[in-house]
């Protein structure tokens, strides 16, 4: 099968099975609705407040979200002998990466998409001339946290205690894709220009070419039997 | 069969381990009671010549797992693997002793025991990377499945660090400007040598505890083998059951 063919039908069949199972989105969006709960009773902010830590309490939300959607991506593959039938496939590994990343990207953006909206009206945010550059901060941050992280659920799900392992692995190597997003999320709520902030969007970008390019080159190791 | 890396360890190990302990002893000397106490720090600077080769050397055996995983996954040596096993282990203590002996040296000279600096933000993500690691191993039970998934990991980390290191310094100098940095300071000839002598030393001693844990990780390996294989041996003969007398015999 030529490679775009590959990427497109893994994607592709994630998207499917989601659509009929509506698991891993709806698991994630109810997850991330409770933790904007419990951070806005364990806070109790006013709106100067929430205005400086409201990007840390975004991006801390978004992760362990994305954390969930990402540990599914691959526990999914378990049933049926679904990974080994990956494994065995003569389609190329990074392919295979590429179409499993493509998918997660997508759940973790829908999820956000949604969430976003929340933390708007939980904490009087007034976004609406930065929406564009916010949504563009997502998707970097986000890429960012799905290449290393559909690695790490390939890894994570072949070994034993695979819940605890991936955010053990996965947190400390995305402290950059953090930090970035954060400070980039914060300054566009500001309403800071974007001179102030483009540098973290182009560490984001840098992240994600350097993580794009490594993972599909590390796949080849981890789904190999 | 042993392999030519293990037979070159048992050679050398004595001499390299001789060495490290001759030059910390030396760098002891130098660095506690013939060097001069600091113009500003004092005798507070003593500190000085553990920490900074800590962290040196902690680095090196970073880099030593780095390119041992790169070497294993090219060319899938379990021996490699047990190479970089022992400098994960070893960069892990040696990480968490300089981010201790740094804590200590940045309460009398910064007055804090923290800061969140590039450098230390930088080597508390590495000593997780490596924990990480670490722990990632023990939990795979297949050893040729754990070599591989634990080397793609430690590259991964490897390549990450100097992301992490350049990500916070732009977080703090966009807020604040470094109020101490080290850089700038340019140092006497008589604090240089005995830091130069313990940074030889501390990395040679690395380059010994490497040595002997690999053989050690190596052994166990190998007694796990041939237990596997009496054992599968013994399942072999009580199957055939007729030929098992050349096992009963002594």
């Amino acid at each position: 099968m030529p490679f775009l063919n590959v990427i497109r039908w893994v994607a592709w069949k994630d998207l499917i099975s989601e659509v009929r199972s509506r698991e891993t989105i709806s698991s994630m969006f109810f997850f991330a609705l409770i933790v904007i709960l419990v951070f806005s009773f364990s806070f109790s902010m006013d709106q100067a407040a929430a205005r400086e830590l409201i990007a840390g309490i975004i991006w801390v939300a978004f992760a362990f979200t994305g954390i969930i959607g990402l540990g599914k991506s691959f526990s999914a593959e378990l049933q049926n002998d679904c990974l080994e039938h990956l494994q065995i496939s003569p389609a190329s590994k990074g392919a295979i990466y590429l179409g499993k990343l493509a998918a997660n990207l997508l759940f973790m953006l829908i999820v956000e998409v949604i969430l976003f909206p929340m933390f708007v009206i939980f904490f009087n945010l007034d976004v609406v001339e930065e929406l564009p550059l916010l949504l563009l901060i997502f998707a970097l941050a986000t890429l960012g946290l799905s290449t290393v992280g559909t690695l790490f659920s390939a890894m994570t799900v072949q070994i034993r205690a695979r819940e605890v392992m991936l955010p053990i692995l996965l947190l400390p190597l995305a402290v950059p894709v953090m930090i970035a997003a954060v400070e980039a999320t914060r300054g566009a709520l500001h309403g800071d220009p974007l001179s102030l902030y483009g540098n973290w969007l182009q560490l984001l970008a840098v992240f994600d070419i350097v993580f794009t390019v490594l993972s599909f080159w590390a796949f080849e190791w981890i789904l190999d039997s | 069969m042993m392999s030519a890396l293990i037979k070159w360890m048992q050679r050398y190990e004595g001499w390299v381990g001789a060495g490290g302990g001759l030059c910390i002893l030396a760098g002891l000397y130098l660095g506690l009671v013939a060097s001069p106490p600091d113009y500003y720090q004092g005798e507070v600077v003593r500190i000085m010549y553990v920490h900074v080769p800590l962290v040196q050397t902690a680095m090196l055996a970073y880099s030593t797992l780095f390119v041992g995983s790169l070497w294993y996954l090219w060319k899938r040596d379990p021996i490699v693997d047990n190479l970089c096993h022992a400098a994960a282990g070893i960069s892990a203590f040696l990480t968490a002793l300089g981010l201790i002996t740094g804590s200590i040296w940045a309460k009398p000279t910064w007055n804090t025991w923290w800061t969140w600096d590039a450098r230390l933000v930088s080597f508390a993500v590495m000593f997780l990377i490596l924990a990480g690691y670490l722990m990632l191993r023990t939990f795979i039970d297949d050893p040729e499945r754990e070599a591989r998934y634990a080397a793609v990991f430690a590259i991964v980390g490897f390549v990450d660090l100097p992301i992490v290191h350049f990500s916070v310094e732009w977080w703090r100098t966009l807020h604040q400007p470094l109020s101490f940095s080290m850089r700038g300071v340019s140092m006497s000839k008589d604090m240089l040598i005995p830091l130069g002598v313990m940074t030889v030393g501390f990395s040679l001693t690395f380059f010994y505890m490497v040595m002997i844990r690999t053989q050690m990780l190596y052994l166990d390996h190998l007694l796990a083998a041939k237990k596997g294989r009496l054992l599968s041996q013994v399942h072999l003969s009580s199957d055939v059951g007729s030929s098992s007398s050349s096992l009963s015999t002594p």
